[in-house]
């Protein structure tokens, strides 16, 4: 489940890595992203990114590092392949993963 | 001056790039195909396909040991080695065996070897002579027709080019971030442009390690100067000193009974008391001067070496072990070269692997693409120069060879006869021979049509694998998946959807091909602008 949660959260950082670019977020939302809106959206990637990689480091050591680059891999392949040939889906993945990662820390959190 | 630097950067990624990317190509490809090397081994073998996997497999090596142990003693104590190897989650039976003495001029032991179920400890059927998944693995790291050392070299050289073109890549390409997640199809070489930065930023990290580590695996023979300046056998004494070796038994003369193996094993489990034993070697069994070598799974930890520790045979007294704490420099070495190898890796991390291992095939692939597209492009009207049906040829046949040739492979796996005098060179043969056929197609033609035949001939020849396999031996795909035999499942499964890729890839270069399309493409951009 960790692994799953590292990973929701890499590509959830990419997810608003891709959101944070003008041409990406006029896709999805059909407007240019504000200068706040950009910010923000950049600020969550980064966040989301760093507690990826310290959860894969903390739980799995130096196995851990070679998991998170392998989430990053995965996580920008997915949003590359949504971005280029699947952009009306981008919204439904967002929230999919948004739902996914609170079930995930619900069961972590029990367990 | 930063435009003199990029442009001396963007020549130097653009031939460096260009030189060594056919090898490169071939590095990759069989680097990403040996992550599999196991269960290549098992789809090639069918006598271990129907193996359950243990339940208890740890707890069930002390028994299996004793057992074989105490049949080798019954049937060749004289043998100078013995070597039990356990089952693994990948490699599912038991293996033991003993040397025959060395002829003159025998560099190594011929071993006579015995495999086993490990849940009936009944002997499998023969096993069919295949080099498996060895085959690829020896071809990603020293090629083949090559001598083992010229060989190493040419790769490694491959690989410093490939460390340049990469890090010049990463200079020259200033919007590779900014690019990162746009993919324009239908754009000529715009689009094959996308398709090498892409996989190129989308396993960026994996590209720099897998090929910095790659060289690191060859240090030193690249650079055995310290090595030789310290030790009078240069290179061989070093790893010799770095090993732990028998230093206590050497000299003991005479005969002497083999200690109980039960003596050691508990030595083992009092050290490590949840040990995954890979591997047994016992030298000299029946002699004072016998060791007992226990070689333990280092499990996820960056560790290339396995774990070993050595006994006397004789008296079962603890005599070398490997170091707990390793060095910095030993440390930094073993991680470097394990990350390369990714021995150590779960299913998960492995596949994660594959995939910056396909990321890097696109890379290469598209890079090769891209060079002829644009020469293509800037020479419309001018008929096309040595060099650029060179390099045609040999993006057909390496791109499109490679896939052919690996079906070729596994297909004559399974219809050469299991008993045939030297049929694993055989199989090697059918992989160069079906290789061989798309070299002769692309010196023929290099043309869209040229390329749509192979993408069939692929499509045909990935296909033929489960279905070749489904009628030669007694499973197939479906029974695979009932039975839940899951690597068997996955690696027939993995053949079907290259032939579905390939067939889309055919479909797509007939459309290419179309005027009726390319004009129909024409308006679309023309009214899109």
């Amino acid at each position: 489940m960790i692994d799953l949660f590292a990973f929701l959260l890499s590509l959830l950082a990419f997810n608003c890595f891709a959101l944070a670019k003008n041409n990406h977020f006029k896709d999805v939302f059909n407007t240019r992203p504000s200068a706040q809106q950009r910010k923000l959206l950049l600020a969550v990637a980064w966040i989301n990114i760093l507690l990826s990689l310290a959860l894969c480091v903390s739980t799995q050591g130096s196995y851990g590092t070679l998991l998170f680059f392998g989430y990053t891999n995965l996580s920008a392949l997915i949003i590359m392949i949504f971005c280029s040939f699947l952009v009306k889906y981008i919204k439904l993945l967002s929230t999919l993963t948004l739902i996914a990662m609170i079930i995930s820390a619900i069961v972590l959190a029990i367990n | 001056m930063k435009d003199k630097f990029l442009k001396t950067m963007t020549w130097v990624h653009l031939w460096v790039g260009l030189l060594a990317c056919w090898i490169v190509y071939i590095v990759f490809y069989t680097g990403t195909v040996s992550f599999f090397r196991d269960e290549i081994n098992l789809w090639n073998q069918p006598a271990i396909h129907n193996i359950q996997a243990q339940e208890q497999r740890i707890a069930a090596q002390k028994d299996q040991l004793i057992n074989t142990i105490s049949y080798l003693s019954q049937h060749a104590e004289n043998a100078p080695n013995w070597r039990i190897t356990l089952p693994e989650p990948r490699i599912p039976y038991l293996e033991f065996g003993y040397a025959k003495a060395k002829e003159p001029g025998q560099r190594r032991s011929q071993y006579i070897n015995t495999q086993l179920d490990p849940n009936t400890m009944q002997p499998l059927a023969p096993f069919r002579e295949t080099k498996g998944g060895a085959f690829f693995y020896q071809v990603h790291y020293q090629l083949y027709f090559l001598k083992a050392i010229p060989g190493r070299w040419v790769v490694c050289i491959a690989s410093f080019f490939m460390l340049i073109a990469i890090v010049t890549g990463i200079i020259i390409h200033k919007r590779i971030f900014k690019d990162m997640f746009n993919f324009k199809k239908n754009k000529g070489s715009r689009a094959w442009f996308d398709a090498h930065t892409l996989s190129s930023v989308l396993a960026l990290p994996f590209h720099l390690m897998i090929t910095y580590t790659g060289i690191m695996t060859l240090i030193f023979m690249l650079f055995p100067y310290p090595a030789q300046s310290t030790y009078d056998n240069g290179v061989r004494d070093f790893y010799n000193d770095t090993t732990p070796k028998n230093t206590l038994t050497n000299n003991a003369k005479g005969t002497a009974p083999l200690v109980d193996i039960t003596h050691i094993l508990d030595q083992v489990y009092t050290k490590w008391p949840n040990a995954d034993i890979r591997q047994v070697l016992i030298s000299k069994p029946a002699m004072a001067a016998s060791t007992v070598t226990v070689l333990v799974s280092s499990d996820k930890a960056l560790r290339d070496q396995i774990p070993r520790i050595i006994f006397s045979g004789a008296s079962g007294e603890l005599i070398a072990k490997s170091q707990d704490e390793l060095s910095n420099s030993k440390a930094l070495y073993e991680a470097l070269n394990s990350m390369h190898t990714g021995r150590f890796a779960d299913p998960l991390l492995r596949w994660l692997f594959v995939l910056g291992g396909v990321a890097g095939c696109i890379m290469i692939a598209s890079s090769c693409m891209l060079w002829a597209k644009r020469i293509r492009e800037k020479n419309k009207n001018t008929p096309p120069s040595f060099g650029l049906k060179l390099v045609e040829g040999l993006n057909l046949t390496t791109i499109m060879g490679l896939p052919f040739a690996t079906c070729g492979f596994f297909i004559a796996n399974r219809l050469l006869d299991p008993m045939l005098a030297g049929r694993a060179d055989k199989e090697i043969d059918a992989f160069f021979a079906a290789w061989l056929v798309i070299a002769i197609l692309a010196l023929l033609k290099r043309d869209t049509t040229q390329w749509r035949i192979t993408a069939y001939l692929n499509a045909i020849a990935c296909l033929a694998v489960p279905i070749v396999n489904a009628f030669t031996t007694e499973g197939n795909i479906i029974s695979y998946a009932l039975n839940k035999q899951w690597a068997l499942f996955i690696f027939d499964a993995l053949f079907l959807l290259s032939s579905l890729i390939f067939i889309i890839q055919s479909k797509k270069l007939r459309t290419v091909k179309s005027p009726a399309n390319t004009a129909k493409n024409k308006r679309h951009e023309v009214s899109n602008d």
